[in-house]
């Protein structure tokens, strides 16, 4: 009896590290991971991997806080990486000398939120600007004056999608300001310029993908991503970097503090710095993905999209923007709610 | 002759009703209506097609989710309605007692407690016994529907029985029967109809959850809402629509087995 049990016993642990070297799961956006990129990874390194979605930052980040989750890899919003590098919820898995390090942008490599890229890797990133179908205006797009101080032609025809964050900061950077300012006076200006264009607006609503495809509106602060999928249905629409400025976002993946299949999640950081692999993220979910060489294993499609290629002279006007300290977001919130009357 | 107050000889009446049932449908028609597009969107028609319906069908992540939630609705519903047969049972085969509201409310407390609350609750508490145990496996998620889906059992079990003449059972136990025999042979196939339609309502209700679901959820575990709510970060794809429609039709099914369950004999 007591053979058995240690035999038992032994075959269990043996199952349970078996278990553990095949096994990486990974939490991330809903909709976000291509089938092919963990099937490839699976092939490879013949682990299994788990996908388990969530649709918010927030929803995330309590979930992973509570513990037990079971998740290795999560691919927090640049604004939550120091909310989790500050919980200790993320290890340093020694991103810089992994094989592939040398892969990620210039650009990306040494970012505010992540210096070095010593906890996270780029995933996918993105920008807020403005969407106009150029058949109506055939002017200069590559300005906030576009939904700010519309030209004639598309006055009563603008949309503003309803993301405080996004609109206060185009708008800060509009008037020559900083996102999270402080300052009274720029925030006033930035106020006096939101108010004074409303009653230019048509709408402030979600969704304009479909809008914008339909030309049920002309132009819409907007993201390049869903601005992308609409030029694919209706080709008159185009996308523009506000040269005053525009927010950037990045997804990063990286290794939860508490994850149980280590060595495996490191390789797959490693794997999805490798460009090809990182071109099948953006195939899927049609962001850019911060890997230099991707381009060349992207779908034609999007190898030269104006919406996922910045072009040189507007790349500097991009810049990251994030949750603001509770002083600033108030401003927003009351110059937001005032905005919302 | 004076006729009686009728809420249909007001007037506006039927104006009423119809705007009613168009607000209550339409949504629900158009996400059916577009389920079966052939193009990728959710607004724009493109002709007639199955395509989505094959894309979910094939897509392993909805078939995974799809098979786990069922084996959580299942589950669920078999616990609850065990347990809420029991409790009707025990909050009306008697006399009053006292602190009756009480204990009615108590086991009604998940249907009055914003369900947010109960997900944070069980987040916390589930995490910590997670940590403790090391077992992340699908019983959280099985305990915590089935806690969630006790008052919807309980609720369609408690009507029946009250509605069910206790002269019957005072016979048999006239008769001589047992307890054992009284419950077996009399009060269970009388509360049959009830128990069938609480544990369909049970079914449905743990069917369709999200937001407990999300919170309890470990490393591969999406259900199928959970994962059609992580499709809404991108471009909806009809491929949501057709899987709305296929649980809309299931939960239609259900629904239509509970009213005919519930109707017969009364």
């Amino acid at each position: 009896m007591k053979r058995l049990c240690t035999t038992t016993l032994a075959a269990m642990a043996l199952a349970g590290a078996a278990h553990a070297e095949g096994e990486l799961n990974i939490y991330n956006w809903g909709n976000y991971t291509n089938p092919d990129l963990i099937k490839k990874f699976e092939e490879t390194y013949d682990i299994k991997v788990t996908i388990t979605d969530y649709d918010s930052n927030t929803t995330a980040l309590a979930k992973v806080e509570a513990g037990g989750h079971g998740f290795d890899i999560v691919v927090p919003s640049h604004s939550y990486i120091p909310i989790y590098v500050e919980k200790g919820l993320l290890m340093k898995p020694g991103i810089p000398e992994m094989e592939n390090y040398g892969n990620i942008s210039d650009q990306w490599r040494n970012v505010d939120w992540d210096p070095n890229r010593e906890y996270s890797v780029p995933w996918q990133w993105g920008t807020t600007g403005v969407a106009v179908n150029t058949s109506v205006y055939s002017g200069d797009i590559n300005t906030s004056a576009i939904w700010l101080e519309p030209p004639a032609e598309l006055v009563g025809k603008v949309n503003v999608v309803p993301e405080m964050q996004d609109v206060m900061n185009l708008a800060l950077f509009y008037v020559g300001g900083e996102p999270c300012t402080t300052d009274r006076e720029v925030l006033k200006k930035a106020r006096d310029v939101l108010v004074a264009a409303k009653p230019n607006w048509m709408s402030m609503d979600y969704g304009m993908t479909e809008k914008l495809s339909n030309s049920d509106v002309m132009a819409s602060v907007n993201w390049n991503g869903s601005t992308f999928r609409a030029r694919i249905n209706n080709p008159d629409v185009a996308y523009g970097y506000p040269k005053e400025g525009y927010p950037v976002w990045m997804d990063s993946a990286a290794i939860l503090s508490d994850a149980q299949n280590v060595d495996n999640a490191k390789l797959f950081l490693n794997f999805i710095m490798d460009p090809e692999n990182a071109a099948l993220i953006s195939a899927f979910a049609r962001y850019a993905n911060g890997i230099d060489g991707s381009e060349a294993f992207m779908p034609e499609d999007m190898k030269t999209a104006p919406e996922i290629v910045v072009p040189e002279e507007l790349k500097a006007a991009g810049k990251f923007t994030g949750a603001c300290p509770a002083e600033a977001q108030e401003f927003y919130t009351a110059i937001w709610t005032e905005l919302q009357k | 002759m004076a006729r009686g107050f009728s809420v249909t000889s007001l007037p506006g009446f039927a104006a009423i009703a119809i705007t009613s049932f168009v607000l209550l449908y339409a949504p629900i028609l158009t996400m059916v209506i577009y389920s079966f597009n052939a193009s990728e969107s959710v607004a724009l028609w493109g002709g007639f097609s199955l395509r989505w319906y094959t894309a979910a069908w094939e897509n392993t992540q909805v078939q995974e989710a799809t098979i786990r939630s069922l084996v959580i609705a299942v589950s669920a519903a078999l616990i609850s309605t065990t347990v809420a047969t029991m409790a009707a049972l025990g909050t009306t085969r008697r006399g009053r007692f006292k602190g009756q509201t009480l204990i009615y409310v108590m086991i009604n407390q998940p249907l009055m407690v914003p369900e947010i609350v109960t997900a944070v609750a069980l987040l916390i508490f589930f995490a910590a016994i997670k940590v403790a145990t090391g077992y992340t496996g699908l019983a959280y998620l099985i305990l915590a529907h089935s806690a969630f889906c006790v008052p919807f059992a309980y609720l369609p079990i408690r009507a029946r029985l009250e509605g069910m003449d206790l002269a019957l059972e005072t016979a048999a136990a006239d008769l001589y029967a047992t307890p054992w025999q009284t419950f077996r042979r009399v009060t269970l196939p009388l509360m049959g109809p009830g128990i069938a339609a609480g544990a369909m309502l049970a079914f449905v209700i743990s069917l369709d959850d999200v937001i407990i679901t999300e919170f309890v959820k470990s490393a591969g575990q999406d259900t199928l809402p959970t994962y059609m709510l992580g499709q809404l970060r991108r471009a909806v794809t009809p491929e949501v629509n057709a899987i709305s429609t296929a649980l809309l039709a299931l939960t239609v099914i259900l629904l239509t087995a509970f009213f005919l369950l519930t109707r017969r004999r009364d």
